[in-house]
């Protein structure tokens, strides 16, 4: 019973850090976001195993969190406004070609990232170039283009 | 889907990402909270002051507890007793109640007693008398989670001490 507790627990207390952490913490993820993803994985593996190392609680611990996802995407899925505060929505960083710093300050991004991700698939050079940028859900910055 | 300036296609709710980013805020207040009071010794394992340690009796009057205000499950932990011998005894007893044994996992107790016995009240050591007084640790893990009331009593001496083990 301990093990399915505990695994529910840290799913949501995860959950909710990496949520309020904003979209942008652990996307495109630099070498040090990498070491900090790394221990927190090692922080929470002692906190979801504990001393218990057998093939059943890790069994009983890998089937609680598939269930738990499951359930969440479920949920999602039926109660479409869940789903908005869950994962957040969209947002519009750059909209017909004009900078909305205000939000781009609250969503930690700045300019550079907008500009880094016009050059990746599209090749874009300048922001004049770019009619919209929208943070996605998942910390993605995508990128329409002006019309020619 | 609503339609932003009539062409792009995109569910932009910024009310409710408005209300996320203020969550947000006070999510990282509290963040900061929860490491500042771990810095004060609110979690256990140490901290600035003497806030963490919980102490009672006095060694003087023969019998003086020590341990961690905090204590965390499965985590290490020290529970230090300081005792005046009996006089003219050639033994001395320290009863501690049920809670102790119930709700700690003792993995080493220095020096080592005696005699170890379980009775209603709870569990006695017995030590040797060395006809001074004397310190006793008691190297422990914590079972139980919650407020963990002790009595400690040997046997003209009793005090009380209520740690608090974190899940």
């Amino acid at each position: 019973m301990e093990t399915v507790i505990r695994g529910l627990v840290l799913y949501v207390l995860l959950m909710l850090i990496f949520r309020v952490s904003g979209k942008r913490t652990l996307y495109d993820a630099t070498v040090f976001d990498f070491v900090l993803l790394l221990i927190i994985a090692e922080t929470a593996e002692q906190a979801l195993v504990g001393e218990d190392q057998s093939m059943t609680n890790s069994f009983v611990l890998i089937i609680t969190l598939l269930l738990a996802d499951i359930t969440l995407s479920l949920l999602k899925q039926k109660f479409n406004y869940f789903g908005k505060v869950l994962d957040g929505v969209p947002i519009i960083l750059l909209d017909d070609g004009k900078v909305l710093h205000d939000r781009l300050k609250k969503v930690r991004v700045d300019e550079a990232d907008i500009l880094e991700s016009a050059r990746d698939p599209q090749g874009l050079q300048r922001l004049d170039q770019i009619k919209y940028a929208i943070l996605e859900k998942d910390g993605k910055i995508t990128i329409i283009p002006k019309e020619k | 889907m609503k339609k932003h300036k009539g062409e792009l296609e995109i569910d932009e709710d910024i009310k409710l990402e408005s209300a996320n980013w203020k969550a947000q805020r006070v999510a990282w207040v509290l963040m900061a909270l929860v490491v500042i009071a771990a810095l004060l010794g609110f979690t256990g394992n140490g901290g600035i002051g003497d806030l963490h340690r919980l102490k009672a009796g006095n060694s003087t009057e023969g019998l003086e507890v020590e341990c961690e205000r905090f204590l965390r499950r499965g985590a290490p932990s020290e529970f230090k007793v300081q005792l005046a011998p009996s006089s003219g005894d050639s033994h001395t007893d320290l009863q501690l109640s049920k809670n102790f044994y119930e709700k700690l996992e003792v993995d080493k107790v220095v020096p080592e007693p005696s005699e170890v016995f379980t009775h209603e009240q709870g569990i006695t050591y017995r030590f040797a008398s060395v006809n001074q007084p004397f310190t006793v640790i008691f190297y422990l893990k914590p079972k139980a989670m919650g407020s963990v009331p002790l009595h400690i009593s040997t046997a003209g001496k009793k005090v009380n001490i209520t740690p608090f083990i974190y899940p």
